[in-house]
């Protein structure tokens, strides 16, 4: 250990002040606390909450139902990011399509979803657009090589989601936020800052590597006891103040801000991205004219508290009985940054 | 009827199977116990025998680092060899789809010679079948063995005791990472190569150290994790990882980054897990390092009698926490 790391593990392991509530809002942040045994560490005052980071976890049931719908109804080739295939739907997940005959197919990157249209000229294929600033710029990309390629069978099913206005229906959630590195290298520090100075919201910008993680806890704590709001940029390897324009440009070329449905949180204000209209026809919902299609969440599964920071994944009644990584109930336990996971899979 | 290609015809019986066979198979696999009978007459070895059987259908067929039917070899020598048995005789069956290029046969053929001759593996045995287009995927092989147990040899999975020490034999998740980066799916590039790799001579190595080997295994579908929780769950003992003791290619570290993966968890073709007590655990090592294909090898971790069943980590925070369970399908994360 080096000694950066040894100090930061000095102040978070002899704090002995005020109970403190600390909420990691990124679901990678979630994953690295849990592999590094993190809360270990914690005096008993301290608590790490996990927040609505994870795209996988806060996409609604509503979003895989249309899924389905697009690669059984309209037989598209569905691409999405590997993750979502096992996430359960009202009916079924787009595992569950598969097995009735859907061709789902996990990707990488949306480009590799334009390059299988290419491919593919008599099929029709639908990205699954999810995830925060981070992943949205390359779907952006994706429909604007597919709209300069004329390309006729590649649309996008948009679930895309923005940090800001999550933040505000987070207020109060916690004492301070680990704020998501990656999301704050394409947005810039504008938001927490203004956050920070207009509504006294503590937080801090946490890197992913041990000693990053380390030393944006150790800083919290301390910043915490002094009483004051602060914001602290603790990942400046990566994140610069104005974060990265060019790739906001991308987004704000061809995607426009709209109200989206967050797992758990509900439908929270101008917090999603869609298609600008001179994109119509690269949005799946309107390409193929699409039912309204109201998703009906399993209503033993509390993944929207567990996402709230309201209760843990343990206090949920299926939680390790119904719901495990394999036979997953709830979004949380589907993907390895989703708390419920990380909980059953690191529970001693 | 395309000359270039397996066809229907060649799965019949008749001339044409018999052409296949000659330009084939009898080529590559000649030796005295190869007949024409019905059944292979092998002379009786001193020890105990060892056998394995084991079907291989890797998608693509060639892969950097070898082919399937290098793999249809290492991974049959591989399971004797953890047994302490010198591999003697494999069989091998071949399922062929309709349509497969001749040329490609030979390749594959090509290799099961080399890799059989460095094994010092005799193939005496063989079929061959063609399956119609589309009722399989390009070749499936299936290949047995057999081989004679070192006197002194008796290692098992319920062998594991406290106090041993966790060595594993190279880098990890090699060809697991390959097959991902080679069936193209996810648009990245990397030039890391399999690990496939015959270990009979790795085993004997290590019985020139000491006797007292409790557990190998060969670490394929679902890696070293997989493995580390199958010993201690036969052995009902606990197992302590040090996750930076761990030999991670710089290169599988960064493909496995991009999508979430845990070396640990892919499969190798080239690397066994053994255990031994914790005395002979240096000399092992360095004995392994002197090998053709265990030059990385390295102690990983120890057993306890604590935590049966469990697989804890020592991470480099100091913490201990649990290894999670291996998982049924490996699905890239989001970001």
């Amino acid at each position: 250990m080096n000694k950066s790391m040894e100090a930061a593990r000095d102040i978070i392991t002899s704090y002995d002040g005020k109970p403190l509530r600390i909420m990691e809002v990124c679901g990678t942040h979630t994953h690295e606390i849990f592999r590094l045994g993190l809360r270990k560490l914690l005096p008993p005052q301290i608590e790490l909450i996990s927040g609505p980071g994870c795209p996988v976890c806060v996409t609604a049931v509503g979003f895989i139902d249309e899924a389905c719908w697009l690669a059984l109804e309209k037989q598209c080739i569905i691409c999405t990011f590997g993750d979502l295939i096992r996430v359960p739907g009202t009916e079924m997940s787009l595992a569950g399509a598969r097995a009735k005959g859907a061709e789902v197919k996990p990707v990488y990157s949306p480009l590799d979803a334009v390059e299988l249209a290419k491919q593919n000229p008599e099929r029709q294929v639908v990205f699954l657009a999810v995830g925060f600033e981070t992943t949205t710029p390359s779907a952006c990309l994706a429909a604007k090589q597919a709209k300069e390629a004329g390309l006729g069978n590649f649309s996008l099913l948009t679930a895309n989601k923005t940090m800001p206005n999550a933040y505000q229906a987070l207020v109060g959630a916690a004492d301070a936020f680990l704020y998501p590195g990656h999301v704050n290298a394409i947005t810039g520090n504008a938001v927490c800052r203004e956050l920070c100075e207009k509504q006294g919201v503590s937080g801090v910008v946490a890197g992913f590597t041990a000693s990053e993680l380390m030393t944006a806890l150790a800083v919290t704590i301390r910043l915490l006891g002094t009483g004051e709001p602060f914001f602290r940029n603790c990942y400046p390897r990566v994140v610069k103040d104005e974060g990265n324009p060019a790739a906001i440009r991308m987004m704000q070329e061809v995607m426009e801000p709209c109200d989206s449905e967050w797992r758990g949180l509900g439908m929270i204000p101008q917090s999603g991205m869609k298609l600008r209209a001179e994109y119509a026809g690269y949005d799946a919902r309107i390409k193929f004219n699409m039912p309204v299609i109201t998703g009906r969440p399993n209503p033993a599964c509390r993944c929207g508290e567990v996402l709230q920071g309201k209760c843990k994944p343990s206090d949920c009644k299926v939680f390790g009985k119904v719901c495990t990584p394999l036979h997953p109930v709830g979004a949380c336990m589907v993907s390895d940054e989703g708390a419920c996971s990380a909980y059953y899979q690191y529970a001693d | 009827m395309n000359e270039n290609t397996v066809t229907l015809a060649h799965g019949a019986g008749g001339t044409q199977t018999n052409e296949l066979i000659d330009r084939v198979f009898k080529a590559h696999f000649a030796n005295p116990l190869f007949t024409g009978d019905d059944a292979a007459v092998l002379p009786q070895p001193a020890g105990k025998i060892a056998t394995s059987t084991d079907g291989f259908i890797v998608s693509p067929w060639k892969f950097p680092g070898g082919n399937i039917g290098k793999l249809s070899i290492c991974g049959t020598v591989n399971d004797l060899s953890c047994m302490g048995a010198r591999p003697l005789y494999l069989t091998c069956a071949f399922v062929i789809e309709e349509g497969f290029p001749l040329d490609a046969l030979e390749e594959i053929a090509a290799a099961m010679e080399k890799t059989a001759k460095e094994a010092g593996v005799r193939i005496v045995a063989g079929d061959t079948k063609v399956a119609g287009k589309g009722q399989c995927d390009g070749v499936f092989i299936n290949t047995t063995g057999i081989g004679e147990i070192l006197p002194q040899a008796n290692t098992s999975g319920t062998r594991a005791k406290p106090g041993d020490a966790v060595i594993v034999t190279g880098d990890v998740g090699r060809h697991g990472c390959t097959i991902l980066i080679a069936r193209n799916d996810f648009g990245i590039e990397s030039d890391v190569d399999s690990d496939c790799a015959p270990l009979w001579g790795t085993v004997e190595s290590l019985y020139r150290v000491t006797d007292e080997i409790h557990v190998i295994r060969d670490a394929t579908r679902g890696g070293v994790g997989t493995v580390l929780y199958e010993i201690a769950g036969q052995s009902q003992v606990g197992i302590t990882l040090n996750a930076a003791s761990v030999p991670v290619d710089p290169r599988v570290r960064g493909v496995c980054g991009m999508l979430g993966l845990d070396p640990l968890y892919l499969a190798c073709e080239g690397r066994l897990v053994i255990f031994a007590p914790q005395e002979h655990a240096e000399a092992l090592v360095a004995a392994l390092r002197a090998g053709k294909y265990s030059a990385n090898a390295a102690i990983i971790g120890k057993v306890t009698e604590e935590n049966a069943g469990k697989v804890i980590v020592e991470t480099e925070i100091g913490t201990q926490t649990v290894l999670p369970q291996p998982k049924g399908e490996l699905l890239p994360r989001i970001c």
